[in-house]
């Protein structure tokens, strides 16, 4: 068969054509055309990594997705009381969660465990609820705060339980929970606030941001944990980890670790044993005590109640909890030692007295009492209605008699009332490293002027001198007093912490301006005329001491009085601060008893002490909030009879103070 | 000499010999690496996924190596129209009574079976025009009125695909139909006339057929936008996970982007993006080699093959493995845009293999029986 010549037209319009040849010629030219896609597939691929810069951006890259800091927050350093015993630390808290990815179903595992837990159905559908709004591929915490048995119940039973995790992270614990929850205070997640401040500090403001929103990050926000912060947090560390695109963590490069440097310990000043005798002291009433080494300022006891348990805060306290506590009239959500500010009442006549005595004012100065005293139209009330008669300054201290002290503070005059009180601590916010230490408030006539607009009257003068009017003191300042008092006029400052980074030793106390020896001794004497004489206030607490000096200086219990021993006394002064008017009409129908009032209108009652009386050591002050001396074992004066009882007992400025650089050594080692 | 002498192909044995061995074990070798990828893909564990691609192609070659060797060409003459009717109208069916998955409705299921009749169209819109070719007058090939019926045979299951949508499968039976009518003779000028229409009707398309998700992608690739963690992500996983791979790549198992998760779809079609993070450039350009041999003994077979219809056949499923090898990896180093085309004996997946198996099917049996031929002295 001939095949036509190619190109020849056949018919009148088409070409013949020779199909093979166009084929191979075509298929030749399509080869050709696939080996230039593969060659340009091939110089594209080699394009992406031979040019340097190129491959170097894009191995960065990869490596950006490979490797993700994980932040390792600090040890927080531990808080310990002034014999070393560890009142705030850094624990494991055992926890069982969930990775919602592997588990196959979520009821039937969360109800297993919820049986090994103990718990109901209830509680596996709402932490089922919960647990949903999560991730999906990191662990979940069903259940936090496990103990040791029910952890180890949830591990042996692991491998049937698939997607649960039983893992434990490290938690602020405060072992005395509700101990120290005023002075020491809690931490907690920081808060958005926390986050936005760390924002707006233009030097390292984002990083720390970052750091802030760590879930594990915790951060001080009451007490001590607050204002200690920079000590006790420590500097974080990080591990660079190797996640997979969820994020979920799949190895590690140790080489780049960088462990995190621990927050530094902090020694107290607080003597546990007697911390732990004040809190229980106030049962469910609510109050203050403080008690202090008058030579050094040491805070020994430092007790608010009633109290709160820090531990709730750390992981978040639910909101119903803390309406509870934050709605609670007593307040317990508030340092009343350092925070709360009271009229000081009859506590406030020491001061009186002083003021007093730099007018001129001496034993021969006698002051007749008939229970009342009548100055400028209105009759000012004395306690005691029937009147003491003759007072002079001691028997007027002693008694609490309300009539002499009227006139001696027109004697004294407010300015000279108020010079004392600022020499002795009243009207200052002391340092003690606190937050939200309050000052109180120390009127005088240009005070009165500035704030009130009006001119000061002698009325004012008469009720400054038995602390009532817009005077008011914290039981911190109260025993601060009591201390300039014992310790003859030394300006000694409270402190609350013994060591720690930045805190310096002080200085031996300076001596008080402007105040003479024999005047705070004429005070010291009424004092002990309180506790001591008949007719004192507080008899009743002054004998409830029971102890006695033995020859070698030991004080030890005893109720009498051993041969060759001296008994040992309690100097103090009681005070009633009224919460509420009291009428001219309801005087004159009977003052109504507390027992009658509600609560809050109740008077508050306070006793400021000192002792042991031959060789003064320790004060000690006592607010009952609307105490109003109802039930005469939870008065302030017994309360602080009993305080004071086991502070001399046990005598904590004789023995020797713990030393941070011996504990941080032995937590060290533990760790 | 009669018909049925030349038809004879001898015995079993010597028909296994006659086998284009070259082919098989370029295919073994694919399918072999892509067990090793699953497995890599596993992170170095024995799950399904590398047994099952393994067990998959053994089966599927057993039945492809059978079929090249007991079905002749003019049994695949014989199949090309009522296969390419028949694909035709179960892409009609799947427009009616498809079944939707994952937003596109490309699945039937007829009782158990569940199949997608596009795959069908792949081979048969390649066996359909290489029989309206071999049937054509030649005179005839170069006149507009003959290059028509071609077309609709192409645009026909293009639009259906389209419409499912499909636009990596429609791409792949439009580029298998065009190098059949492109091998079989079209002219230069219509070409050239095709050319100019077919832009403009991509932009029309890009306009008013594709849809947003598709058009997000092209707009990604050609640089109009920016997405790095949507439309961009995958291509931009991937070109990080090639760009730090490096000569030799990170080692077996080693592969951070892949291994980590951060590459998506990296057992189907981003698993040569895995083997070059792995393996590096060099396993990039090997597994290309492999690839592209495969089509030049494709092409090979086709130039040998003594009817224009075995010939068409064996360069259409030559150039169907280039449109599914040059897509893909076109794709995966940001060179084209995300279609979702899987690579061939490689990515996870039974359609495409079962797809290209059954070209292979085609060229081995083509290959095999290249000496048989009719009267006319191409085919009957």
């Amino acid at each position: 068969m001939k095949f036509p010549q190619r190109g020849k037209k056949i018919g009148p319009t088409l070409p013949k054509r020779d199909v093979n040849l166009i084929f191979t010629r075509r298929a030749t030219l399509l080869s050709l055309g696939g080996l230039g896609a593969a060659g340009a597939i091939g110089f594209r691929m080699a394009q992406l990594q031979a040019t340097d810069a190129v491959s170097r951006e894009y191995t960065r890259a990869a490596d950006e997705n490979r490797f993700d800091t994980r932040i390792v927050p600090p040890p927080r350093g531990i808080i310990y009381d002034r014999f070393g015993i560890v009142l705030a630390q850094t624990s494991k808290d055992y926890q069982v969660s969930v990775v919602q990815n592997d588990v196959d179903d979520m009821e039937e595992v969360v109800s297993r465990v919820a049986a090994i837990l103990g718990h109901d159905a209830d509680w596996a559908r709402r932490v089922i609820l919960r647990v949903r709004g999560g991730s999906h591929y990191e662990p979940e915490p069903l259940q936090v705060g496990l103990t040791w048995e029910e952890f180890n119940a949830i591990n042996v039973r692991l491998p049937e339980l698939r997607g649960i995790v039983a893992n434990s992270t490290d938690v602020r614990a405060y072992p005395f929970d509700v101990v120290y929850a005023h002075p020491i205070g809690y931490v907690q997640k920081p808060s958005q606030r926390d986050i936005d401040r760390a924002l707006a500090n233009p030097e390292q403001g984002a990083s720390r941001a970052t750091y802030l929103r760590n879930p594990q990050v915790r951060v001080g926000k009451a007490g001590l944990e607050a204002s200690l912060e920079p000590v006790l947090h420590g500097d974080a560390g990080w591990r660079k980890v190797i996640v997979n695109a969820r994020g979920v963590e799949m190895g590690e490069d140790e080489d780049e670790a960088r462990q995190p440097v621990p927050g530094s310990g902090v020694v107290l000043t607080i003597d546990h044993e007697l911390q732990r005798t004040a809190m229980q002291s106030f049962g469910d009433q609510a109050g203050a005590a403080v008690v202090m080494d008058i030579y050094n300022g040491d805070i020994l006891v430092m007790a608010s109640a009633p109290t709160f348990d820090p531990n709730h805060f750390v992981n978040g306290i639910g909101q119903a909890e803390f309406d509870v506590l934050n709605g609670d009239e007593k307040k317990p959500l508030f340092n009343k030692a350092v925070s709360g500010a009271y009229p000081p009442g009859s506590t406030f006549k020491t001061m009186v007295g002083i003021a007093a005595k730099q007018a001129g004012v001496d034993d021969d100065w006698h002051v007749n009492c008939p229970g009342y005293f009548p100055f400028g139209g209105r009759n000012f009330h004395c306690w005691k209605s029937g009147g003491h008669g003759q007072v002079n300054l001691h028997r007027a201290m002693r008694e609490s008699c309300d009539v002499f002290f009227y006139q001696a503070a027109l004697r004294a005059g407010p300015e000279r009332i108020a010079a004392v009180a600022r020499t002795f601590g009243f009207g200052v916010a002391h340092d003690i490293t606190l937050p939200n230490v309050e000052d109180g408030l120390v009127p005088d006539p240009d005070w009165w002027f500035a704030n009130r607009h009006e001119r000061w009257t002698a009325g004012l003068t008469v009720n400054y001198g038995i602390g009532q009017g817009s005077l008011l003191v914290t039981p911190l300042q109260l025993c601060c007093m009591a201390a300039r008092v014992a310790n003859n006029g030394k300006a000694v400052k409270p402190r609350l912490v013994r060591e720690a980074p930045g805190v310096v030793e002080p200085g031996a106390p300076r001596d008080l301006e402007g105040i003479a020896p024999e005047h705070l001794s004429a005070i010291r004497q009424g004092m002990f005329g309180v506790a001591n004489e008949p007719g004192g206030t507080a008899m009743r607490a002054g004998n409830m001491i029971q102890c006695v000096r033995r020859p070698d200086g030991v004080i030890v219990e005893a109720s009498g009085a051993p041969p060759g021993c001296t008994p040992v006394q309690i100097a103090g002064k009681t005070g009633t601060s009224q919460a509420r008017v009291i009428s001219a009409a309801e005087r004159a129908s009977g003052v109504r008893h507390d027992s009658q009032l509600p609560w809050h209108l109740r008077d508050n009652a306070l006793f400021v002490s000192f002792g042991p009386w031959d060789d003064p050591r320790y004060a000690c002050a006592v607010v009952m909030e609307h105490g109003g001396h109802l039930n005469p074992q939870l008065d302030a004066a017994p309360i602080s009879a009993m305080i004071l009882r086991q502070t001399f007992l046990r005598d904590p400025a004789r023995r020797p103070p713990a030393r941070l650089a011996a504990l941080e050594n032995r937590a060290g080692r533990q760790a | 000499m009669t018909i049925a002498a030349a038809s004879t192909q001898g015995t079993l044995i010597e028909r296994v010999l006659k086998l284009n061995w070259g082919i098989i074990t370029l295919l073994v070798a694919l399918a072999f690496i892509g067990v090793l990828m699953h497995f890599s893909v596993s992170s170095g564990a024995w799950t399904d996924m590398p047994l099952t691609h393994g067990m998959r192609f053994a089966v599927l070659l057993v039945i492809t190596l059978l079929a090249a060797m007991f079905l002749d060409t003019r049994f695949w003459l014989a199949i090309a129209y009522p296969l390419y009717a028949g694909a035709l109208l179960l892409l009609l069916a799947v427009e009616v009574i498809g079944e939707t998955r994952m937003g596109a409705t490309r699945w039937l299921s007829i009782g158990p079976i569940s199949l997608q009749p596009s795959e069908i169209m792949k081979i048969a819109i390649v066996l359909a025009l290489a029989r309206y070719y071999h049937q054509l007058d030649p005179r005839r090939t170069g006149s507009v009125l003959w290059v028509l019926p071609a077309f609709i045979m192409i645009g026909a299951p293009v639009a259906l695909v389209m419409h499912q949508p499909d636009l990596g499968t429609a791409m792949l039976i439009l580029f298998a139909g065009l190098a059949v009518m492109f091998l079989g003779g079209l002219l230069w000028r219509i070409i050239a006339v095709g050319a100019g229409v077919a832009i403009s009707g991509a932009v029309f398309a890009y306009n008013n057929v594709l849809h947003g998700y598709q058009r997000d992608r092209i707009n990604v690739f050609l640089g109009l936008a920016d997405d790095p963690l949507g439309a961009g992500y995958h291509v931009l996983q991937s070109k990080i996970a090639i760009g730090s791979a490096g000569l030799f790549g990170r080692g077996y198992l080693q592969g951070s982007q892949s291994q980590l998760d951060f590459l998506p779809e990296k057992h189907t079609d981003f698993i040569y993006t895995m083997i070059v993070e792995e393996f590096g450039l060099f396993g990039g350009f090997l597994v290309l080699g492999l690839y592209v041999a495969l089509m030049g003994l494709a092409m090979q077979v086709a130039l040998r093959a003594r009817s224009l219809f075995s010939r068409l056949a064996a360069a259409g499923v030559a150039a169907t493995l280039a449109s599914y090898v040059f897509i893909n990896t076109a794709m995966v180093i940001g060179l084209a845009p995300v279609v979702g085309i899987p690579l061939p004996m490689l990515s996870f997946g039974g359609t495409a293999m079962v797809t290209l198996m059954s070209g292979f099917a085609i060229v081995l049996s083509v290959d095999l029986h290249r000496d048989q031929h009719g009267a006319r002295g191409l085919l009957w």
